[in-house]
C-alpha cells in the first residue's frame, strides 16, 4: 500500500497570495479566535464516553467505499465502519497483526490441503440501515471488488473462477459457495495461499448489501457493519460519523473483541494547510490529526507536547530507490551494489527531519521474517571503484519522483549521488496524483531510477516480496516491480513460500529470501518511515491504540 | 545626409502626424522642433524620449536597481566558483562548518538548515543553507535569477515576435486571416492563464517537448520559457491588431499603397515602425509579467523543475519551513519583489517618455514649464 496524496489542487490565487506573504516577508497562522470545546454533551473532560471528536485529514483518502479504498487514510477512516470476515486485533504492535474472527463467527477451517476455506457468517447481525447481513453480501463484496476494478481485486485471483469473473464480468465467481439458511461461506482456491486469511482481514471483501451500486460510492458509503455508520460525505470537505444503531444490541454483543468507541460522533474536516491544522490542535479547535506533523513544526511540536498531545509511532514500510534492472546501466549487478554503497541513510534521515530509521533492507522491521542485516555500509569510494570495475558505457539516466514533500528533496539528493558516481542525469518531479501510473506503466520512456515507498497491507512478508520483487507480478500497466525484478530462482522460492502458511521456519526462509534479494542489489532500501500521533490537550493520549496496518484506531479515542 | 531640421518633408509629416505615439514613424527623417532642443535645431522622437526620460529620476533608479540584480546574476558563476566554492546543486547534508573553534551542522538532524553565515565561513552559506539538502541559498539565488531572468526576458521576446507577426497580419489583411488568428488568440485567451500554464507544464513535465528534430527535456527552461511565451501572446497581440486596424486607414498607408508598396512592406517598413512604442512599453511589463507567472508556476511544481533553482522553486521549497525559516522564503521573494518593481517603475517611465498622450505624470513630475516646451515641439509637427 502506497501513501497517496492530492497535492495538485493549489488554487492560483493561494500561489499568488503566497507570492505576496512571501514577499512581505509575511506568514504566520491562521488559527485565531477562541479555542472551542470539542467535546460533546459528555464535555470535556468529564468523563470517558460520548462527546464529538475533531480530526483533520490533509487530502480526502482515495475513496469512502471499502472495496475500493487502497491508502491508509481510507483504511483509517473506515476501520470503524466495515468489518471484514475477518478482523486485525485492535491492538499495538505484534498484537495488532493477530487475526481474529471478525463476521465470521469463527476463523476459517482450511481444508483440501490448503486450497478450501470454509466459515460462517454470525447470525442476527444487522447493517446500519437495519437490514440483515447474510453470507451472499460476502461473495457479493468478493465481486464488487472486481466489478469495480479495484486495485485490492489481485489478492483474490487465486479463487476458482475469479479470472474469468474478472474479464467477464459476469456469472458471479464460481469458487464462493454460499448457504444463506446456515451462513456457512465456502471458497475454493486453485492452488493454496498462505496469505489468504490475511486477505479476507482486508476492508477490500467487507461485505456490504447486494443492493450497493457496482460503482464508487464515496459520496455515499453504503451501510456500516461495524461500530459507526458514515452519516455524511462530501469529498475533498470531510466526513462525518455516528454511532451504528444495531451496534450495542446486536452486532457487538457477538464481536465482543472489536471496541465499540468512546465517541458519540466524529467529524472530519479535509484541511490541506499542516500548519493550520497544528495551530487549531494546539487551541483545541481540532482533536486528532491523520496526517504527521508538518516537519517544520515538528521539532517545535515535540519539545512541547511529546508524551502529553505527541507520540511518534513507527511504521512497518520502507523507503527504496529502484533500479531498473532489464536495462543499461542497473542491469549490471556491480552499478547497483555501488547505488546501495552510495547512498547514505544518515542523510537522507535529515532531509526525514528525523522521521526514518536507516535501513538497508527489504523487510522493515516489526515484519515477521525481518532479521537485520547489512551488506553495503555507506563507502562513496568503494561505490566508485565498483562503477570503474562495472565498465557501463550508457550513463545517461532519468531520476524519478514525485512531488509530495520531502520527495523532491529525496529525489535531489539521490540525483546528486548517481551525479558523483560519474551517471548524466535527469530528475523528473512527477506530480504526487498520478506518479505510480506514471511508473507503474511499462511504456513510459526512461524509466531507469527513482523512488518509491511501500506501506504494509497485512503483517506477512509475502505483501513485500511477491508484488514487489516476483518477476511473475510484472504488467504492463499498474505495474508495482518497478525495478522489474526477474530472478527465476528466487521467484520460485517466492511462489513456494506463498503457498505455506506463515511459521517459524518459513520466516527464516523469508529472512534468507531478504538478503539474496539485496546481495542481487534489487534496491537501494534506505529507511523506514515514522509516524507523529498529536492530539488536542483534552484527549487521552495514553488510551490511543496505534494499529500496524490500520494506525489511528479511531474508536479508541476518548476525552481526558 | 543633410541634418535632420534640414528636411521636414511633408510626407514624412503625415506619417508621424498619423502615429498615437508620435515617434517611431519609420521615417528616420522626421524631426520636431521647438524650445527645448535649442533655438534652430530640432531632436528626433528618440531625443525628446530620452531627454524626458532623464528627467524621470525615479525611473532611472528602477532602471539601475533592474541592471545591478541582472549584473548579479550573470556573475552567479564568479560567486559561486570563487567565493562559495560551491555548485547550486551541490548538497551539503552532512557537512560540518568550523568557524572560530566552533562546529556547526550545515543541517541539524532535526532537518534545520544554517542560517546566513555572511563572510564568517569565507563566503560560503553567505544567506544561509536552504531546505534539508544544504545547499547554499545564495548561490541558488543568484543561479535562480538566471534562470527567472532569462525566462522573464526570452519569453517575453518570443511573445514580441508572435504578437506582431500575429498581430499585422490579423490587422492589416483582415478578412479570413484576421478572423482565424483572432479566433485562435481568443481561444488561447479564454483559458485563465495560470490554469493553461499548469496544464502545459504538467503535460510535458514527464516525456518533454518534441517539435519535429528538436526534443526539448522536462528539465529544460526552454519548456516554461516557450509556455509562458505562448500563453500570454493575445495579451499583446490584440492591442497591437486594434492599433494596425487604425493606422491601416491612415494616409501614408494610402500612399505607400498607391506606389504600389507590397503587402509586406506596408506592414513592415510601414506599419511595424508606428508601433515601436507601444511594443516597447508591452515588452518591458511583458518581462516583469513573466517573471511572476514563472514563479507562480513553479511555485505549483509546473515551471521550473527541481533540482535546477528559480527564485520561483526557491519560494516553493523554502514554504515548507516557512515557520522554522522563513528567510528561505522571504530572500527569493524580496529578490522577486525587487526585479519586477524595477522593471514595472522604468516600463511606467518609458511609458511616459514615450507616449506624447500621456502628459499628466509627467507634468507632475517635471513641471509645467517641461510640459509646455514637449507640447511646442509637438504642435510643431502637427500632432
Amino acid at each position: 500500500m502506497k501513501k497517496f496524496s492530492f497535492l495538485l489542487t493549489i488554487a492560483a490565487l493561494v500561489a499568488v497570495a503566497a507570492l505576496v506573504l512571501a514577499a512581505c516577508g509575511g506568514g504566520g497562522s491562521s488559527s485565531s479566535g477562541e479555542s472551542t470545546s470539542s467535546s460533546g454533551s459528555s464535555g470535556e473532560g468529564e468523563g470517558k464516553e460520548g462527546g464529538t471528536l475533531k480530526g483533520a485529514y490533509t487530502e480526502s483518502p482515495d475513496y469512502m467505499d471499502p472495496q475500493l479504498s487502497y491508502t491508509a487514510q481510507g483504511w483509517t477512516a473506515m476501520r470503524p465502519v466495515y468489518i471484514p470476515m475477518l478482523y486485525y486485533k485492535a491492538a499495538e504492535g505484534q498484537e495488532g497483526s493477530e487475526i481474529i474472527p471478525g463476521l465470521a463467527k469463527e476463523m476459517p477451517k482450511v481444508s483440501n490441503g490448503g486450497k478450501t476455506y470454509t466459515m460462517f457468517m454470525r447470525e442476527g447481525l444487522k447493517y446500519s440501515n437495519g437490514e440483515p447481513i447474510k453470507a451472499g453480501d460476502f461473495k457479493y463484496a468478493v465481486e464488487r471488488a472486481f466489478l469495480t476494478n479495484s486495485g485490492g481485486s489481485p489478492f483474490y485471483t487465486s479463487i476458482v473462477g475469479a479470472e474469468k469473473f474478472a474479464k467477464t464480468k459476469k456469472g458471479g465467481i464460481s469458487g464462493i459457495k454460499v448457504n444463506e439458511g446456515t451462513g456457512e461461506i465456502v471458497i475454493n482456491l486453485e492452488k493454496p495461499r498462505g496469505t489468504f486469511e490475511n486477505e479476507l482481514a482486508l476492508m477490500f471483501v467487507a461485505p456490504v448489501p447486494k443492493s450497493t451500486p457496482a460503482e464508487d460510492q464515496s459520496a455515499s458509503p453504503p451501510p456500516a457493519s461495524g461500530p459507526y455508520y458514515i452519516t455524511k460525505s462530501e469529498p475533498d470537505r470531510g466526513w462525518t460519523y455516528e454511532r451504528n444503531p444495531y451496534w450495542a444490541n446486536d452486532n457487538g454483543k457477538q464481536m465482543t473483541e472489536i471496541p465499540a468507541g468512546n465517541m458519540d460522533k466524529i467529524e472530519m474536516e479535509v484541511l490541506p494547510n499542516q500548519a493550520t491544522q497544528v495551530n487549531e490542535i494546539e487551541s483545541g479547535q481540532l482533536n486528532w490529526l491523520f496526517d504527521p506533523v508538518p516537519a517544520d513544526r515538528l521539532q517545535q511540536v515535540k519539545e512541547k507536547f511529546e508524551g502529553t498531545q505527541l507520540r511518534l509511532e513507527p511504521t512497518i514500510s520502507t523507503l527504496y530507490f529502484w533500479m531498473n534492472m532489464t536495462e543499461e546501466p542497473f542491469n549490471n549487478l556491480k552499478v547497483r551494489e555501488a547505488v546501495n554503497y552510495a547512498v547514505d541513510p544518515a542523510a537522507l534521515e535529515r532531509i526525514y527531519t528525523g522521521l526514518i530509521s536507516g535501513t538497508q533492507q527489504i523487510l522493515p522491521p516489526g515484519m515477521p521474517g525481518y532479521k537485520k542485516f547489512e551488506l553495503y555500509p555507506h563507502d562513496m569510494k568503494k561505490a566508485k571503484e565498483l562503477i570503474a570495475e562495472s565498465g557501463v558505457k550508457d550513463k545517461e539516466i532519468t531520476v524519478w519522483t514525485d512531488s509530495r514533500n520531502p520527495n523532491p528533496e529525496v529525489g535531489a539528493y539521490y540525483e546528486g549521488v548517481l551525479k558523483e558516481l560519474g551517471f548524466k542525469t535527469e530528475l523528473k518531479v512527477v506530480n504526487a496524483n498520478n506518479y505510480f501510473t506514471v511508473i507503474g506503466n511499462l511504456s513510459t520512456p526512461n524509466l531507469d531510477t527513482g523512488w518509491t515507498d511501500w506501506f504494509e497491507d497485512y503483517p506477512h512478508p509475502n505483501d513485500f516480496f511477491d508484488i514487489l520483487l516476483n518477476g511473475e507480478s510484472i504488467q504492463q500497466t499498474n505495474n508495482e516491480n518497478f525495478s522489474q525484478t526477474n530472478i527465476p530462482a528466487l521467484n520460485e522460492k517466492i511462489d513456494k513460500l506463498s503457498m505455506e502458511q506463515l511459521g517459524p521456519q518459513q520466516e527464516t526462509e523469508y529472512a534468507e529470501l531478504d538478503e539474496e534479494f539485496m546481495k542481487q542489489a534489487a534496491w537501494a532500501p534506505y529507511g523506514t518511515e515514522t509516524e507523529t500521533l498529536f492530539v488536542s490537550e483534552n484527549v487521552n493520549l495514553e488510551s490511543i491504540i496505534w494499529n500496524p496496518t490500520f494506525e489511528t484506531e479511531l474508536t479508541s479515542i476518548e476525552f481526558k | 545626409m543633410p541634418p535632420e531640421s534640414d528636411k521636414p518633408g511633408k510626407e514624412e509629416a503625415a506619417a508621424g502626424a498619423a502615429s498615437s505615439a508620435g515617434i517611431g514613424s519609420g521615417d528616420p527623417d522626421l524631426t520636431f522642433t521647438g524650445p527645448e532642443s535649442g533655438e534652430g535645431r530640432s531632436a528626433g522622437p528618440w531625443t525628446i524620449a530620452w531627454r524626458r526620460l532623464r528627467r524621470n529620476w525615479l525611473a532611472l533608479f528602477a532602471l539601475a536597481v533592474f541592471l545591478l540584480i541582472v549584473l548579479a546574476c550573470l556573475l552567479a558563476p564568479v560567486w559561486a566558483n570563487d567565493v562559495a566554492h560551491t555548485g547550486p546543486n551541490t548538497t551539503h547534508t552532512l557537512e560540518k562548518l568550523h568557524e572560530g573553534g566552533e562546529t556547526k551542522e550545515v543541517v541539524e538532524v532535526t532537518g534545520k538548515s544554517i542560517g546566513p553565515q555572511w563572510f564568517a565561513a569565507g563566503g560560503k552559506f553567505f544567506l544561509g543553507a536552504d531546505g534539508h539538502l544544504g545547499r547554499d541559498e545564495m548561490v541558488r539565488l543568484l543561479y535562480g535569477g538566471r534562470a527567472s531572468l532569462f525566462i522573464g526576458f526570452t519569453a517575453a521576446l518570443i511573445t514580441l515576435i508572435l504578437a506582431v507577426v500575429l498581430g499585422l497580419l490579423a490587422g492589416y489583411r483582415g478578412g479570413w486571416t484576421d478572423t482565424v488568428i483572432s479566433r485562435a488568440l481568443d481561444v488561447i485567451w479564454s483559458f485563465p492563464v495560470v490554469l493553461l500554464g499548469i496544464s502545459l507544464g504538467i503535460a510535458l513535465a514527464v516525456g518533454g517537448l518534441s517539435i519535429g528534430p528538436i526534443h526539448l527535456k522536462s528539465s529544460s527552461l526552454w519548456i516554461p520559457t516557450l509556455i509562458i511565451g505562448v500563453v500570454t501572446t493575445p495579451y499583446m497581440a490584440r492591442p497591437l491588431r486594434g492599433e494596425v486596424l487604425a493606422l491601416r486607414e491612415k494616409e501614408f498607408i494610402e500612399a505607400a499603397v498607391a506606389q504600389g508598396a507590397s503587402a509586406w512592406r506596408i506592414m513592415f517598413i510601414e506599419l511595424l515602425p508606428n508601433l515601436i512604442s507601444t511594443i516597447i512599453v508591452f515588452f518591458t511589463l511583458n518581462i516583469a509579467n513573466n517573471m511572476l507567472l514563472e514563479a507562480t508556476l513553479s511555485f505549483l511544481g509546473a515551471g521550473v523543475q527541481p533540482p535546477n533553482s528559480s527564485w520561483g522553486t526557491m519560494i516553493s521549497e523554502g514554504f515548507e519551513a516557512l515557520y522554522s525559516q522563513p528567510l528561505l522564503t522571504i530572500i527569493p521573494g524580496t529578490a522577486i519583489l525587487l526585479t519586477v518593481l524595477s522593471i514595472n517603475v522604468f516600463g511606467d517611465g518609458l511609458r511616459d517618455a514615450l507616449d506624447p498622450k500621456s502628459k499628466v505624470r509627467f507634468e507632475a513630475r517635471s513641471g509645467a514649464t517641461a510640459e509646455r516646451s514637449e507640447l511646442a515641439e509637438l504642435s510643431g509637427t502637427g500632432v
